[in-house]
């Protein structure tokens, strides 16, 4: 989507459209643009020739699996790490390796704790925690040698959604909607959830939604299960919709009769924002009423209406979709299994497999899955040494892990790359996480080499400076 | 479909407009669409090196493709065997010129893969550059700042001083120095309301009562402006204003930050900020105190709060981090902010690598983390509580007053005395009961003064725990002994130890210092604050452009966070050039230099901007006009509050506030979990510089009006213009309980009719009279209200009950519309627009 095209702009005084994009076009460009030779969108001074090609997917649904699930208990079976449980890790594997709470401690194998089966026409491995998962073995593309450089769990986060662990860059939400707009008026175009549930959580942190140096409109807002759903976008008590709409026309007739007198293009973006969030004080209510949900579908996830649930989020996430939101960010908390690994695995699964399979297979009944990319996993994975905090655990681990890509553009069904014999370091086919950010903008018709936004004298990009590369063997 | 249309349209509107910064990206190229008369090397040639050439060809020497450089003169010109890169007058000698017009697309330079084509303009502006001469020039940021001659106006009325001067005279010239550009006048002087709105935002942070704006308008003399800006400077809530930037530039905030985001305490901090700003302290000492309190002979306490510069930085004790690792992820932050502070260079760039921009070297890196390797904050990891506030020694205790210290550390003696005691009294019974279990009669009296001793105990512990909570902990600076090693971290690797072990010292191009001993902190700062040598003086640019900022809007150079070669060059070099001077010859007095701007004509010009301006100058560079611009998110606050009559604005400093907040929002902080309860005092309603700062969760309002989460140095705020942020000035309760105390002064404070009470409220929010269209618009809301209010007594009540400050009068339909009207003033871009 472009941002303008010329007839657009046509609708649009022309004198007010330029003073309002507030940029100096130059004479030359003011000419062009007036005899409409040169697209807004690449006059403007924002960026960009975007897309820079055909996209396959229109929008982003990243189910974040925080906390970190062990690759070793879902996707990625080693019968060598069954066959030496028990022995001391050979050092080969660990020596000169950043080590998070087994610092110091001797390090033993840990067996798998989950049965693995295979699915699907490829035969995709996946445990016994995962029967929904199961059944979707045909419609995901699992990623089973990604690499991350955060061993711990908040500059881990940062690093995933941001590519760097330095605070206050964009958010990939941010990126991309910063990249291609929204296609909604009365909603943001990057909406965050973070489900209730699970075990004792670690903390997220709003940094990880937050659109760093680009404009603030660009930030991810946001959306709470339970209670308000959006911070302030409940009329204050006492103030009907009515009223609240009449208050709202008085601003922005005002502010018409200020701008008047002292133009200013401010004045007019202003009364747009002010129309907009009573746009949004109407739609969010409505988005989050599922009075209009047939019985089987609030079933097939699992949702109960304001119930905060990662079963509820995945509903609400295929609504945003429906609604045009292009970056829809799902949270689920208490993936951190340093011990009572059994137990909490079998906690979080129950809480996830089956909305997860819900929200995909809805998307594809609706013929929506091929115009959105789902992306499945956590901020890393887990060791395949034991840790014992009580019950047998794994601590953070950032050499291999698993994550799956599913909808328009990817290759169903099929796995890709590997890790060593023991689940250690990713060996075959190594998806470092920029790998996944370019992979993830090429689906979105953004070249990412191309993608840079300057601050502090640099062209910054989503995938940072390190090599990275489109992962084009899960592309159909 | 229609809808469709509307809303692409829309929304490329606001992705335009939303905000400045955005679309000011690549303005940078705008002036280059025409050929200036002369060609300047650092306006016109350098930032096309540095932006298309200098990753190559710069100071990187691990990415320097060739042997050729261009960031130095001597690299440029360099014989590099059987060719030039840049021969003077010969364009047809000079290789450079060759490659970047070469039709060959192994020749062009730049490589087509880069992406950084040049434009025809640029291509032309170097050719013409080697032409004329290859006239070569030191980057501007990195030259001592000169005091030239004044230059000669045309119109030697218009100017109150020698800024006026200088950009009257770069006006009359027509602005940039394109040949055959027509004279740009002046904006005329800001009405006068204007005037003093703007100046009380801009050096206070308040608005103008309407008694004083009556009065500054009715002041036919002279020096009627000059006196409210020498009042206003003199003012307690000065500091308070300007502390808010500081705040940003510094990352002060009252959560560690990382994970599981606690409390620290570091309060007394920003007291101290606010105090050194109200009190006029030389930014020479002001800096002094920040990096380097503690290493001053016999600091005092003040000193020692303001070494708590030093742990403003985000820190972490999550489970399982490595202590190496957050050593290096800390001295990075550290050379991050000092450099962006004081240097306004972004030397964090190094870190892995040589900067590819400027000169500064991953060395540099390292050398400027040396010096905070004595710093001793490493307790924590092991120490770092999951408590509120958590643990970051080493802490002091401050006392407001002397005589609660005295008598806080009278009790702290007495206890250590009476702990003495009982352990005394607790062994001797041991031994007795061991010795003399069987004799009854000896163990009695150690017993009972044991059980005496321990009342008296715990009495005094109680009594201390009150005497502690009338002070305030706060985080300060001590030194290490023995300084932690610092070695160079090759590609910024904490766990490669093979780099070679730095000694603490300051960028080699800028220095490097020469001590004959170890350098420290107060080394470091005595650099950058040395008014007799360049250092202070790059120093004093960078400060004199962000204060200029502060008053105009923008900065002379636009970049406030980077004076590199890939920053913006300053549009009146010459004019900075002299502010940075003045505030080295006054001994860097801060209030003086924000006196000398006030009072131009300059600033005191209209912010109304005609279409031409518009088009030819968006970013006002050119400073033919002032700038109008939404007020940030704390004085927005501040502004309700005192419309409405609520601010609490009688004391200066004091503990972290907390206003409303939406419930739950830190549901998802752990480690403790968090319960949030807003304050419930008097407290709730002071000013937005105190509000709590929780990195990860910043109040929803601050964030939604682009205050940052201090994470790391903010220069420049954005200026967003959100439907987010409408909801907040829409529904945020404090601004609907500030709208409800609003219509309680309406109607107390003025007469019967309404258009007489809406002047008035008028008057409070925006300094002026409505016009009869305005009366009209909002009447009708206000009709429309009422009614709906006086058949709906269920409505009135819930709007009665919004906010915890009882309204004296009983609350009725009529104050009920009024509060309506009084929300509609607090959100009138007008009122939230500093102009």
């Amino acid at each position: 989507m472009n941002r303008v095209d010329s007839t657009q702009v046509n609708s649009v005084d022309r004198r007010t459209f330029l003073s309002r994009s507030g940029v100096g076009l130059g004479a030359l460009a003011l000419q062009s643009l007036l005899n409409q030779e040169t697209s807004a969108a690449s006059s403007d001074g924002i960026n960009l020739d975007l897309p820079h090609h055909t996209p396959k997917i229109k929008r982003v649904i990243f189910l974040c699996m925080a906390g970190g699930p062990s690759h070793l208990e879902t996707f990625d079976y080693k019968p060598e790490l069954d066959r030496m449980n028990g022995n001391p890790m050979p050092e080969s594997f660990t020596q000169g390796q950043p080590i998070a709470q087994l610092q110091g401690q001797q390090l033993r194998v840990q067996g798998h704790l989950a049965k693995f089966n295979r699915y699907g026409q490829q035969g995709q491995t996946i445990s016994d925690y995962l029967p929904w998962h199961a059944k979707m073995a045909d419609d995901i593309c699992i990623i089973k040698s990604m690499v991350t450089e955060q061993i711990n769990h908040d500059p881990a986060h940062t690093f995933m959604n941001t590519g760097t662990q330095i605070s206050g860059r964009p958010s990939m939400g941010s990126w991309v909607n910063y990249g291609l707009g929204s296609e909604t008026d009365e909603l943001p175009g990057f909406v965050v959830m973070s489900s209730v549930g699970g075990r004792n959580p670690q903390p997220i942190a709003s940094r990880q939604w937050s659109s760093g140096f680009l404009p603030s409109q660009f930030q991810g807002v946001e959306f709470n299960g339970r209670g308000n759903p959006v911070h302030f976008v409940k009329n204050p008590g006492g103030i009907s919709s009515k009223h609240q709409k009449k208050l709202i026309d008085t601003i922005c007739q005002l502010n018409q009769i200020r701008n008047r007198v002292s133009p200013d293009p401010e004045i007019e973006t202003r009364i747009a924002a002010y129309e907009m969030a009573f746009r949004m004080q109407t739609a969010v209510p409505q988005l989050i009423d599922f009075a209009d949900e047939p019985q089987h579908i609030l079933d097939m996830y699992g949702a109960v209406p304001g119930d905060g649930s990662f079963a509820t989020n995945c509903l609400l996430a295929r609504r945003l979709a429906e609604r045009g939101v292009r970056f829809i960010h799902l949270y689920h908390r208490g993936w951190d299994h340093h011990g009572d690994l059994d137990k909490y695995m079998k906690v979080c699964c129950r809480l996830t497999d089956q909305p997860t399979w819900a929200l995909l297979t809805d998307l594809k009944q609706r013929g929506m899955l091929d115009e959105t990319l789902i992306i499945w996993g956590g901020e890393f994975g887990r060791t395949p040494m034991f840790q014992g905090k009580g019950g047998v655990g794994r601590d953070h681990h950032i050499k291999g892990f698993s994550m799956w890509m599913a909808g328009g553009g990817i290759r169903p069904g099929i796995s890709h790359g590997g890790t060593d014999e023991l689940g250690y370091h990713s060996v075959d086919n190594i998806v470092h996480v920029r790998d996944l950010h370019a992979t993830m903008l090429h689906l979105l018709g953004i070249d990412h080499h191309r993608f840079t936004y300057k601050f502090q004298g640099l062209d910054v990009k989503l995938t940072g400076v390190e090599p990275a590369h489109v992962v084009r063997d899960i592309l159909v | 479909m229609h809808l469709t249309g509307h809303i692409f349209r829309f929304s490329a509107i606001l992705l335009l407009v939303l905000n400045g910064k955005a679309a000011s990206q690549d303005l940078k190229n705008a002036p280059s669409e025409m050929m200036p008369s002369t060609i300047s090397f650092n306006r016109d040639i350098r930032p096309i090196l540095s932006d298309k050439c200098f990753h190559c060809h710069g100071p990187d020497e691990a990415s320097r493709a060739t042997e050729l450089r261009l960031d130095t003169q001597e690299g440029a010109f360099a014989n590099l065997g059987d060719y030039f890169a840049v021969v003077a007058l010969k364009p047809d000698q000079s290789e450079l010129i060759a490659r970047i017009q070469s039709d060959d697309e192994y020749e062009l330079m730049p490589p087509p893969e880069t992406g950084k084509p040049l434009t025809a303009n640029e291509v032309q502006l170097l050719t013409r550059w080697v032409s004329e001469g290859a006239v070569w020039d030191a980057h501007w940021a990195y030259k001592s700042p000169k005091r030239g001659k004044l230059p000669e106006v045309r119109d030697s009325s218009w100017g109150n001083n020698w800024i006026d001067q200088m950009v009257l005279a770069r006006l009359e010239k027509g602005g940039m120095d394109f040949p055959g550009s027509n004279p740009i006048h002046p904006s005329p002087p800001a009405d006068r309301t204007t005037l003093i709105r703007r100046i009380y935002f801009d050096l206070i942070g308040l608005p103008p009562t309407p008694a004083q704006v009556k009065k500054f308008v009715a002041d036919p003399s002279e020096n009627a402006f000059e006196t409210v800006v020498d009042e206003l400077l003199a003012s307690p809530h000065f500091g308070e204003r300007m502390a808010i930037y500081w705040l940003d530039l510094v990352r002060f905030a009252d959560t560690v930050g990382y994970h599981g985001d606690q409390d620290h305490n570091i309060a007394p901090y920003r007291d101290w900020v606010i105090n050194a700003f109200n009190q006029n302290m030389p930014f020479d000492e002001f800096t002094r105190q920040q990096l380097a309190g503690d290493l001053l002979p016999e600091p005092t306490v003040q000193q020692k709060i303001a070494s708590g510069y030093n742990r403003l930085l985000q820190t972490s004790h999550e489970g399982g981090l490595q202590p190496k690792e957050y050593t290096a992820i800390y001295q990075a932050d550290r050379v991050r902010n000092v450099s962006m502070v004081w240097m306004g260079a972004t030397v964090g760039c190094a870190q892995c690598h040589d900067h590819k921009y400027d000169p500064f070297t991953a060395k540099d890196f390292y050398s400027m983390a040396a010096f905070f390797a004595d710093v001793d904050d490493e307790k924590h990891f092991r120490v770092g509580t999951n408590r509120l506030p958590t643990s970051r020694p080493p802490e002091i205790l401050i006392f407001k007053d002397r005589k609660s210290k005295q008598s806080y550390e009278r009790t702290k003696l007495e206890l250590q005395a009476i702990n003495r005691k009982w352990k005394q009294a607790k062994a001797k019974r041991e031994a007795g009961a061991s010795q003399n279990q069987n004799d009854t009669s000896l163990s009695c009296s150690p017993e009972e003064s044991l059980e005496a001793l321990d009342k008296e105990k715990k009495l005094l512990e109680s009594k201390l725990r009150a005497l502690e909570k009338q002070g305030s902990w706060t985080m300060v600076t001590q030194a290490l002994q023995q300084p932690r090693v610092t070695r160079l971290l090759p590609r910024g690797n904490w766990l490669d130890e093979t780099g070679p072990v730095v000694q603490p010292n300051v960028p080699e191009f800028l220095g490097p210092l020469e001590l004959g001993r170890r350098a420290n902190r107060l080394d470091l700062a005595n650099w950058l604050v040395d008014g007799d040598s360049d250092s202070g003086k790059l120093t004093a640019r960078v400060l004199a452009n962000r204060l200029w900022y502060l008053l105009m809007g923008v900065g002379i150079s636009q970049s406030l966070d980077d004076f590199g070669g890939q920053g913006k060059p300053p549009v009146y070099p010459e004019l900075l050039d002299r502010l940075a001077l003045q505030l080295i010859d006054t001994d860097w007095n801060l209030k003086a230099l924000l006196k000398t701007i006030a009072t131009s004509k300059t600033y005191r010009q209209s912010s109304e901007s005609s279409d031409w301006l518009r088009l030819n100058d968006p970013y006002n560079q050119w400073f033919a006009r002032q700038s109008k611009y939404r007020l940030p998110a704390e004085i927005i606050r501040d502004n309700a509050l005192a419309i409405s009559g609520l601010l609490e604005s009688s004391s200066i400093g004091g503990q972290s506030v907390k206003p409303y907040q939406p419930a739950g929002y830190y549901q998802h902080l752990n480690f403790p979990k968090r319960a949030y309860q807003h304050d419930r005092d008097l407290k709730q309603w002071r000013r937005g510089v105190y509000v709590h700062w929780q990195r990860q969760f910043l109040h929803p309002t601050l964030k939604a009006l682009d205050a940052p989460s201090r994470e790391e140095c903010t220069c420049e705020r954005p200026r967003s213009n959100t439907p987010l942020a409408a909801l907040a000035l829409l529904n945020d309760p404090s601004f609907v309980e500030a709208a409800k105390h609003f219509a309680t002064r309406v109607l107390d404070e003025s007469d019967d009719d309404f258009k007489t009470r809406l002047t008035w409220a008028f008057e409070l929010s925006v300094s002026r009279s409505p016009t009869p269209s305005e009366v009209d618009v909002i009447e009708s809301l206000y009709r429309q209200a009422l009614s709906e209010f006086q058949s709906d007594q269920n409505a009135v009540n819930q709007i009665s009950k919004i906010g915890d400050r009882a309204v004296d009068d009983p609350f009725d339909a009529e104050l009920a519309a009024w509060t309506s009207v009084c929300r509609v003033l607090l959100n009138l871009d007008e009122t939230i627009t500093r102009n």
